[in-house]
């Protein structure tokens, strides 16, 4: 289980997040709902050692983790709002790259990894080829398994409709489903709410840096009068739910 | 009137100069890639100590004529004891030379590889020397081709400059061939043709290479 505790941070004294506390089960889903700029992607990138807590710690199965340490040691992976994938190198090599680098594998057992998750994600007759030459869906396929390639426990992913058709929703929440149901714990961060009527997880809506209001998938949308935040956020959307909110406070 | 008897009875002695020409070009093109991607990691990721030396050698070297700083190599080093042949003068005055402008292409091709390039490879648990040797160096070169490209030209037109310390390069066989004829417009027609010939020929390899690139990245 990973356990999020009091995890704070401020910028020149303004708090990006506010002592956030959270708990996901192995195998499970949480979604971070929020509109731009709440502290969802910040609590991901922090999660990765892209940025540092003022305080707080991260737990996975009891143990602390030295977030400073989790990408060396494999623990949490992240696929980016934008992919970030090299451009420069080929499908295949994207995953190759930290795998003979980083996880000291020889190069054709390296190889036969990357191999395996291209045909998994359906990539395998483009592994020559370079990014460039991907559609935006096959692109995200390709960071999925390059995340993957290292085996991390937590996946972490950052708006992850947001570079995609929306039609490509639907591909997307089952892309989720999949990777909980491999067991990872995996984590969400969103504003589309069409993402969570096409997957069971744990929502949990931020503002202004905190979780505001946490509910099951299913339960929030059967019980709409007992998660009133939610069910604003999804039935009016961002503008309209900021609006409200701001009223509220 | 270009008398092209006196052009074809010399064109053996303007190509033995443009090979020496081409020589200068390639060797202190070496010495400036070299020099110039050292200066640029110096200015970009070295410490104040490492950033002053390259920022003051960078200095000097763009601030004062190559012409300068070819002579003092070649007529000033031997009052200290280093006594450098006139050749490997302009090929390391030249290189220096180019190192400097070839640090500034460089840092802002480094500076132009995206933050998200970097920070995914840092979750992928690359090190600093890693990312900047697989991730951000890889990259950069794509950006600043062109700009390298435009110095690679610049150095066959700089190696002329070698003529002045004597070096048999093909301005100075112009000058032979002037001064053995009374001929000007003759010997330096001839010479400019090469030139235009050598630049023209490195325009379209350096083109095709860049149009490769282009591909493969799109």
């Amino acid at each position: 289980m990973l356990k999020i505790k009091n995890l704070t941070k401020s910028i020149q004294d303004k708090k990006i997040i506010d002592n956030l506390s959270l708990e996901i089960d192995r195998g499970k889903i949480a979604v971070l709902l929020g509109a731009s700029g709440v502290g969802k992607s910040t609590l991901l990138r922090m999660l990765n050692n892209l940025e540092t807590a003022d305080s707080g710690t991260v737990e996975l199965d009891d143990t602390v983790l030295d977030l400073a340490k989790t990408t060396q040691t494999h623990t949490i992976g992240i696929v980016f709002q934008g992919f970030n994938l090299f451009e420069h190198l080929t499908v295949e090599q994207n995953i190759t790259l930290a795998l003979e680098n980083v996880a000291h594998k020889n190069k054709p057992e390296s190889q036969q990894i990357a191999h395996q998750l291209l045909k998994r994600y359906g990539l395998e007759d483009k592994a020559k080829q370079h990014v460039s030459q991907l559609s935006g869906e096959q692109k995200q396929r390709l960071a999925i398994a390059r995340t993957l390639s290292l085996k991390p426990t937590i996946v972490c992913l950052d708006e992850p409709t947001s570079a995609l058709d929306p039609l490509l929703t639907t591909y997307v929440a089952e892309t989720i489903k999949e990777l909980a149901h491999q067991g990872y714990i995996v984590l969400v961060a969103t504003h589309d709410t069409s993402l969570l009527e096409k997957m069971p997880c744990a929502i949990h809506l931020m503002h202004k840096g905190a979780i505001i209001e946490s509910a099951d998938s299913n339960d929030s949308f059967a019980h709409k009068g007992h998660y009133p935040h939610i069910a604003s956020f999804v039935a009016g959307g961002i503008a309209s739910f900021v609006k409200t909110h701001t009223k509220m406070c | 009137m270009i008398n092209f008897l006196t052009l074809k009875d010399s064109l053996g002695n303007l190509l033995q100069g443009a090979a020496l020409s081409l020589e200068i070009m390639v060797l202190a093109f070496i010495i400036g890639i070299v020099g110039g991607t050292l200066l640029s990691l110096m200015l970009l990721y070295g410490g104040r100590a490492m950033n002053v030396i390259a920022h003051t050698y960078v200095t000097i070297f763009r601030g004062t004529p190559m012409l300068v700083q070819l002579v003092a190599l070649f007529f000033v080093f031997p009052y200290i004891g280093i006594v450098i042949p006139a050749f490997w003068s302009a090929v390391i005055a030249i290189g220096m030379n180019s190192a400097a402008y070839v640090s500034q292409i460089i840092r802002a091709g480094i500076q132009a590889v995206g933050k998200g390039q970097i920070e995914a490879a840092k979750t992928l648990g690359l090190s600093h020397n890693q990312i900047t040797r697989f991730i951000v160096l890889p990259q950069a070169v794509r950006t600043v081709f062109p700009s390298l490209g435009n110095e690679c030209i610049t150095l066959i037109k700089d190696s002329s400059l070698a003529s002045v310390i004597g070096v048999a390069e093909l301005s100075h066989q112009g000058s032979i061939i002037m001064s053995r004829t009374y001929d000007a417009l003759t010997a330096y027609a001839g010479v400019a043709v090469i030139y235009l010939i050598m630049t023209s020929c490195a325009s379209l390899l350096l083109h095709i290479v860049e149009r490769r690139m282009h591909y493969v990245k799109n």
